[in-house]
């Protein structure tokens, strides 16, 4: 082997090894040791000096790259030139450019993730953590890199992500389903105001879902929510100082974002009919905080309050919308709601404590398994 | 039709729309409605609500309708499970409980609650679904009848 500074290579403890039998025992008892512990990690280990040779591989290291130490070893050049050579597009892949090799990692730890070579042509996508070995001078002389096949995680990745996508398609398609199966069912028997009624409730349902398309169904963002139900409105106006829309942006559970962007949208629905929005001078605010809970949960507390529109009276009739909102949200959402018919305008106040993201009822039954 | 007039029964589900459209269906049936959405008001109305039979959706969110479907049980309520998936969508404990397809549609709604109502042998934890209806209440209930808790994930 040509003359190198190499990591493994102590002279004081070379030295001391010979001064004894025992010392030799158990340096020979040491390192079989550490040879049963690397050669039996599931994580490739590679030992490299100065110059990016390896001059150490554990087993792992050899399945990984489909070649043995001894092979690395005859081939005396960096160990880049052997496993890590050529990109996955067919480019060579010079040393110079390697974010592993190119230089010795300044701090513990260094990670990455690279595409590696194998001994029959594969590519493979691997995860590395390179850390420096250093001399009694604290000289960088080595590198230790530990090496993952992540294949597996990068297939579990692209297999979520094409789940996801059909589900985002699978959902707003079968919305439209739903729309023209009621399209050609009512065909010229139901009247065509309920027909438009329906048809805006299914669009307000679909977008509720755009914004948890966004965010991987884990949760939607308030502020999102809320504009996106105001969004055809404010479009269909000029004059967009007509809303006020004020709030701290919050994490919402995808079941309160999609029932909340439907009680906007019956608000939103009554005031363009009857309210504010139906007159040019009208104005509606929405207003909302946050405030923390004796339980440590935050609850949203949001008024809608509607300006400069026509005289308002108490419905007759309670229909979806006031059903939907004053009686189904807080029974959902154990919080609570009010519409107030005032004369000057429709105030609705809603209270709703915010799940906490994660899955619902799991504090219930937490609760219980305690019990 | 009569049969279901007046009658009360519980109604868990935890979507406030489809809430909405089974306590229609409930009431165009003649029934009274109790509605729970939420696991923790379920258990109370389960364990206090006075009532003839249950509806219970099984997916409550992501908890499950099981510890409503025990105290049920206990009480020798006669109860249903709705689910969009089917039989399968039950766990093997509860399988010799009824079970309503959803999307929720009034005739099968009333089918299965006019069964419920008439039938004298309301279905035992498990039981065997192929065994028929059998009753819980002609004897106590056996000290070993499996305490399994299909709500907490393992």
């Amino acid at each position: 082997m040509p003359q190198s500074r190499q990591p493994l290579q102590s002279s004081a403890l070379a030295a001391a090894s010979l001064a004894t039998l025992r010392r030799g025992d158990q340096l020979f008892e040491t390192e079989r040791r550490l040879n049963a512990v690397l050669n039996n990690a599931s994580v490739s280990i590679f030992l490299m000096d100065d110059r990016q040779h390896c001059i150490y591989m554990n087993r792992a290291a050899e399945q990984l790259t489909g070649y043995t130490l001894a092979e690395v070893l005859a081939r005396d050049c960096p160990l880049h030139d052997i496993v890590h050579h050529t990109y996955p597009d067919g480019r060579p892949f010079p040393l110079a450019e390697c974010a592993i090799d190119r230089a010795f990692p300044q701090n513990n730890h260094e990670r990455g993730e690279e595409v590696f070579v194998h001994a029959d042509g594969h590519f493979y996508p691997v995860g590395f953590t390179a850390s420096p070995i250093r001399d009694d001078s604290a000289n960088i002389i080595g590198t230790i890199i530990e090496v993952l096949d992540i294949s597996e995680e990068k297939a579990a990745a692209e297999r979520q992500r094409l789940l996801l996508n059909e589900l985002n398609h699978r959902v707003k398609n079968t919305l439209a389903t739903v729309q023209s199966i009621a399209a050609q069912t009512f065909r010229g028997q139901a009247d065509q105001a309920a027909r438009s009624v329906f048809d805006a409730r299914m669009v307000a349902l679909s977008t509720a879902h755009n914004v948890l398309v966004a965010d991987n169904w884990e949760s939607a963002s308030l502020r999102s929510v809320v504009e996106r139900a105001l969004a055809p409105h404010l479009l269909a106006e000029l004059d967009v100082n007509r809303f006020r829309v004020e709030g701290p942006d919050a994490r919402l559970h995808p079941k309160v974002a999609v029932t909340l962007s439907m009680a906007l949208h019956e608000l939103m629905t009554n005031a363009a009919k009857y309210g504010a929005l139906s007159v040019p001078e009208g104005r509606v605010s929405i207003l909302w905080s946050l405030a923390a809970m004796d339980d440590g949960r935050q609850q949203l507390d949001l008024v809608w309050e509607e300006q400069g529109g026509p005289e308002v009276a108490e419905p007759t009739r309670k229909g979806f919308g006031s059903r939907l909102i004053e009686r189904q949200l807080p029974l959902e959402f154990d919080g609570s709601a009010e519409i107030d018919y005032r004369s000057a305008g429709v105030v609705c106040g809603l209270k709703i404590p915010l799940v906490t993201l994660g899955w619902m009822g799991q504090d219930v039954i937490e609760r219980q398994a305690a019990l | 039709m009569t049969l279901l007039q007046g009658r009360r029964v519980l109604l868990v589900e935890d979507e406030s729309l489809v809430a909405m459209l089974a306590e229609d269906m409930l009431m165009e049936l003649g029934c009274e409605v109790l509605v729970a959405m939420r696991l923790d008001k379920a258990l109370v109305q389960a364990r206090t609500g006075e009532f003839d039979a249950a509806v219970l959706d099984v997916n409550l969110g992501d908890a499950r309708s099981y510890p409503i479907a025990d105290v049920l049980f206990e009480r020798c309520l006669p109860f249903l499970f709705a689910t969009g998936y089917g039989v399968e969508g039950v766990e093997a404990a509860y399988r010799g409980v009824p079970v309503l397809q959803k999307p929720y549609q009034r005739a099968p709604m009333a089918h299965l609650l006019q069964r419920l109502l008439t039938c004298e042998e309301p279905a035992r934890k498990g039981a065997d679904p192929h065994a028929g209806l059998t009753c819980a209440c002609q004897g106590p209930v056996p000290a070993s009848a499996p305490t399994f808790r299909a709500d907490i994930a393992t």
